[in-house]
C-alpha cells in the first residue's frame, strides 16, 4: 500500500540533519498549528508588525529573506520588526522582517570589515574589528592578520612592520572565522584593502603616496604601510 | 560530559535501527543493558552500593551522623545529595570540569525525593527539634558510557536497603538533660523502608520513537530526553526535561506513559535481587571492583 | 581576641523569627476560591503586565509582573566568546545565570549563588535554548540573566517568559517566544501560577512548571517534583499549555508597542 514511503523515508530521516534546520527541535509531525491573529496585526498599523514564531505566509508566496526561517513549506519571523516585502524583479517577493536598529550583525566569511591594529610580531598583526562593512560592532570582536596574507603577491618576502603598526585603520576582508586557538583570520590581500588611516612617528595623519609608502605632512618622513586603494563607495562624507 | 562523535551515515543507522525496534546492541527500545548490582562495597559507610550498566560504573555511599532536624520540620531527618563526578570517568571531569553536571545531578537527586513517601524521614527522627539523623548520600562516578540519572537512581536505592543505622537510647539525666547512647551490638540496627524509594527513568527522544538506557552513540543522535522518577506503584516524583532540544507535547505524554510503564517494571526485580543478596549473608562472594 | 566572658553571647546561629511567627495561618485551604480570588482546576494565570527595554546598557531587556512576582531580564550580546570550545566554532553559546534577591523572600537570602539559583539557571537555559536560533551566531555568546526582585510564586515560568521577550527585544534570531506556566497540585485539585503561600503550603502534591513554545506547538522545559501520578502529570501539562496560551496575546502586544515606540516604520524601499 505505501511502498513510496519506504524510499521516501531516509530523505525524511535526514532532514533534522540538515544545517538549516538543527537537530534541536523534535521532528514529530505538529499536531495543532496555532495560527496567529495575524488580521489583528495588520488593522493596527499600515506596515505589518511581528514577533518571533509568527506565521507569515507560505513558501509558495514568497522567497525567505533575513530574520525569517521555513518550516514545513511555511514561512516564519525570526525576529520582532515589520515584516518587508520587496520584489526584485523576480516571480516572487522577498519577504524579511527587519528592525530599526541593525541587526546584530557578526563578521562573516566575505565581509569587508573595518578594524584597528592592536599588536603586531614578525608573524601576525593582532586588530579589534571595529565595523562590519557600514555597521560598527556593540561588542569587541578580535582578528588576526597573518603574514602570508597581508598581500596577494611576494608573498613571502611580507615583513609585518613594514605593512602594519599599531593604531593604523585598516580595511580587511574575512577569510574565514578561525579555529578553537585563533580568531577571526582576516586578509589584506587586494589592492582595495589595507591601511587607509595612520599617523607617523610625529603624530600627524599620514598621506599615501604609493601602494606601500605613506608620507608625514609634518616632518616629510616617510613610512612603509600596505595601503589600501580606497574606493568611492567606501569614502563617506 | 564525555561525548562521542557520531557521523551522519552512523546517525542515520542509529536512526533506522531506533525505527524498527532493533537498536545498535541488539536491544529493543525499552530495554536496558546488562545491569549489575553490588551491595555492600565499602566497608567505611553504613550503606553502599555498586551499579554497572553497560559500561556506566556508580558507586553510592552513605553514611549516617547526628545532626540538628530544620527548623521547619523539627520531626524529621534528612537526606543531603553529593554527586563526584571524578577525573577517573572522563578527564574533562579534572579539576572542576564536573562540578556542573555534579551539580546538576545532585539538585535533580534533591528533587526526586522532595516528597513525603519516598523515604521515612521521620523514622529518622531522634529527638523532635533536638537530634536526627543525617544520611549523606555521597554518588561517585566512576565511569561514563550515557544514562548516568538511571544507574545513580537505582544504585541509591540499593546503597539505601543496604543502609544500617545504629540504634540509639536517650536517656535524660537529673538536670533535664539528654543523653544519646549508641547501641553497642554492630547487629542491633536500625533499617530503612526503600519501598517507596523511586527510580529514575531516562527516555531519549530518537527519531520518532523513544528509547530507554541510550548509550552515548543514541544520545548524541538525541533530540531532548525526559527523566522521570518513578516509584512502584507508579507515582511520579519528578520529571524533566534534559537536553538541548524541545518536544512536542504528545511526545511528551506518550513518553512519561512509557517511563511509568518500564520504571514499574524495574522495581520488583531490583527488590527481588537486594533481598537475595541480603539472604545470602556473610556467605556471600564478594566481587569487589574488578568483577 | 580576648573575649568578654561576662558579657552573655548570643547563639552562634540565628534564624528569622518569619520561621516561628504565624505558622499556622501559612496553610490554606484546599478547597474553595483561591485567596486572590482566582479559581482552582482551571487554567487562571494572574494577570501580567510587561514592558520592554527598561535596561538601556543592556542590548535588550524586560520587566515583568505577575501578582506580585516581580522579575527583571538583561540580555548581552552576542559577544565574542570567552571560553572557547569546537561547537562554539558552529554554533553560538546562551549562557543563562538566574538569581533571587536576597530580599525577594520572605525569608532572607545570600547574595551568592545557591544551588538553587544554579537549578533555576539551568533550568532557564534548557527552556530558552531551543527557541534561539544558535547558528546563527557562530563564536559568540549570548548572555541572559535574569534577577528576581520579589518571589510571589511561580518564578521560575515567569522567568522563561520575561527572558524570552528580552532576547526578542535585543533582536536575537528565534524560532518562536518561550512562555512559561506552573501549577501545583495537592490532594486532588491544582491551582494554575501559584503564590508563594501556595507554593509552600502543597504539601503533600507536587509542582510543575511548563516552558512552551507557542507556535510551534513544543515543549522546550519541563520540570516536576512532589508525588503525582501519571494521569494528573499528563493533565498538570496539558492546564499549563493552556495557561501559556493565555499569556500569549499579552506578551505578542508588550512586545508590538515595545516596537512601535522604538521607531516608526521603515520607509519602504
Amino acid at each position: 500500500m505505501r511502498s513510496s514511503v519506504m524510499v521516501e523515508e531516509p530523505v525524511l530521516l535526514l532532514l533534522p540533519f540538515s544545517s538549516d534546520w538543527p537537530i534541536r527541535i523534535d521532528s514529530s509531525p505538529c499536531l495543532s498549528q496555532w495560527e496567529v491573529g495575524s488580521a489583528l496585526l495588520e488593522n493596527m498599523s499600515p506596515m505589518k508588525l511581528c514577533v518571533p514564531g509568527d506565521k507569515l505566509c507560505s513558501e509558495e508566496d514568497c522567497i525567505p529573506g533575513t530574520g525569517v526561517y521555513l518550516r514545513h513549506g511555511y514561512i516564519y519571523s525570526a525576529l520582532a520588526g515589520y515584516v518587508l516585502k520587496k520584489n526584485e524583479g523576480e516571480k516572487r517577493p522577498v519577504i524579511s522582517v527587519v528592525r530599526e536598529t541593525e541587526a546584530q550583525l557578526l563578521p562573516d566569511v566575505g565581509a569587508i570589515v573595518t578594524c584597528k591594529v592592536t599588536s603586531i610580531n614578525p608573524r601576525f598583526a593582532k586588530v579589534q574589528i571595529l565595523y562590519v562593512g557600514s555597521t560598527p560592532l556593540k561588542d569587541r570582536f578580535r582578528g588576526t592578520i597573518r603574514k602570508e596574507d597581508v598581500r596577494a603577491t611576494e608573498k613571502d618576502k611580507v615583513e609585518i612592520y613594514k605593512s602594519f603598526r599599531p593604531g593604523d585603520i585598516v580595511l580587511a576582508k574575512v577569510i574565514s572565522l578561525g579555529d578553537i586557538q585563533s580568531n577571526y583570520l582576516l586578509t589584506t590581500a587586494e589592492n582595495e584593502l589595507g591601511v587607509v588611516v595612520a599617523h607617523s612617528e610625529a603624530g600627524a595623519q599620514m598621506i599615501p603616496i604609493s601602494w606601500c609608502e605613506m608620507q608625514c605632512p609634518c616632518t616629510q618622513a616617510k613610512e612603509f604601510r600596505k595601503v589600501a586603494r580606497v574606493q568611492p563607495e567606501y569614502l563617506q562624507a | 560530559m564525555a561525548t562521542v562523535q557520531v557521523s551522519e551515515a552512523e546517525k542515520v543507522y542509529i536512526l533506522h535501527g531506533i525505527r524498527d525496534d532493533l537498536r545498535v546492541d541488539g536491544r529493543g527500545c525499552e530495554d536496558y543493558r546488562h545491569m549489575e548490582i553490588e551491595t555492600d562495597v565499602v566497608s567505611n559507610t553504613d550503606g553502599s552500593a555498586k551499579v554497572t550498566l553497560g559500561h556506566t560504573a556508580v558507586l553510592v555511599g552513605i553514611k549516617a551522623e547526628i545532626g540538628k532536624p530544620r527548623p521547619m520540620v523539627p520531626n524529621e531527618g534528612y537526606l543531603e545529595f553529593f554527586v563526584d563526578c571524578s577525573a577517573n570517568a572522563t578527564p574533562e571531569f579534572e579539576g572542576r570540569g564536573g562540578e556542573e553536571l555534579g551539580t546538576e545531578l545532585s539538585n535533580t537527586l534533591y528533587r526526586v525525593f522532595n516528597n513525603k513517601h519516598s523515604l521515612d524521614l521521620r523514622s529518622l527522627c531522634i529527638s523532635p527539634g533536638e537530634h536526627c539523623w543525617v544520611l549523606y548520600v555521597d554518588v561517585l562516578l566512576l565511569q561514563c558510557d550515557g544514562n548516568l540519572y538511571d544507574a545513580m537512581s537505582v544504585a541509591i536505592k540499593a546503597a539505601l536497603f543496604n543502609t544500617k543505622i545504629p540504634r540509639v537510647n536517650i536517656s535524660s539525666d537529673d538536670e533535664g538533660g539528654k543523653e544519646i547512647e549508641l547501641s553497642d551490638d554492630p547487629f542491633d540496627c536500625m533499617r530503612l523502608d526503600v519501598e517507596n524509594v523511586p527510580c529514575i527513568v531516562t527516555l531519549c527522544k530518537v527519531g520518532h520513537r523513544h528509547v530507554v538506557d541510550a548509550t552515548l552513540q543514541e544520545k548524541a543522535c538525541s533530540v531532548a530526553s525526559l527523566l522521570i522518577s518513578v516509584t512502584h506503584k507508579g507515582a511520579v516524583t519528578c520529571a524533566r526535561k534534559v537536553g538541548g532540544g524541545s518536544l512536542d507535547p504528545e511526545s511528551v505524554f506518550e513518553m512519561t506513559e512509557a517511563g511509568k510503564r518500564v520504571g514499574k517494571a524495574l522495581h520488583a526485580p531490583l527488590m527481588a535481587l537486594l533481598r537475595q543478596e541480603e539472604s545470602l549473608g556473610m556467605k556471600r562472594h564478594k566481587v569487589g571492583f574488578l568483577g | 581576641m580576648p573575649t568578654d566572658t561576662k558579657r552573655v553571647r548570643g547563639p552562634e546561629v540565628s534564624q528569622s523569627p518569619v520561621l516561628f511567627g504565624c505558622r499556622p495561618a501559612a496553610v490554606l485551604p484546599s478547597h474553595g476560591p483561591r485567596a486572590d480570588g482566582r479559581q482552582r482546576d482551571q487554567a487562571d494565570v494572574r494577570p501580567v503586565f510587561v514592558r520592554c527595554g527598561l535596561v538601556s546598557q543592556a542590548n535588550g531587556s524586560a520587566y515583568m509582573e505577575a501578582g506580585s512576582t516581580k522579575l527583571m531580564c538583561c540580555v548581552y550580546g552576542p559577544r565574542e566568546t570567552e571560553r572557547k570550545d569546537e561547537t562554539d566554532m558552529k554554533c553560538g553559546r546562551l549562557t543563562t545565570d538566574m538569581r533571587l534577591a536576597p530580599f525577594s523572600c520572605p525569608v532572607r537570602g545570600s547574595w551568592i549563588q545557591g544551588t538553587q539559583d544554579k537549578d533555576l539557571s539551568l533550568m532557564l537555559y534548557e527552556s530558552l535554548q531551543p527557541a534561539v536560533c544558535l547558528q546563527k551566531y557562530p563564536r559568540s555568546q549570548i548572555e541572559v540573566s535574569v534577577m528576581v526582585l520579589e518571589n510571589s510564586g511561580s518564578v521560575l515560568a515567569h522567568a522563561v517568559t520575561c527572558a524570552s521577550l528580552a532576547l526578542a527585544d535585543a533582536g536575537i534570531e528565534m524560532y518562536d517566544l518561550v512562555l512559561g506556566c506552573s501549577l501545583c497540585q495537592d490532594a486532588g485539585s491544582y491551582v494554575v501560577d501559584p503564590t508563594y503561600a501556595e507554593e509552600t503550603s502543597c504539601g503533600s502534591g507536587g509542582g510543575l512548571t511548563v516552558a512552551f513554545l507557542p507556535s510551534l506547538n513544543q515543549i522546550s522545559g519541563l520540570q516536576s517534583d512532589g508525588e503525582m501520578s501519571e494521569e494528573t502529570l499528563t493533565a498538570g501539562v496539558r492546564t499549563c499549555i493552556e495557561g501559556c496560551y493565555k499569556l500569549y496575546p499579552v506578551i505578542q502586544q508588550a512586545l508590538i508597542q515595545a516596537l512601535r515606540r522604538a521607531a516608526p516604520p521603515p520607509s519602504e524601499s
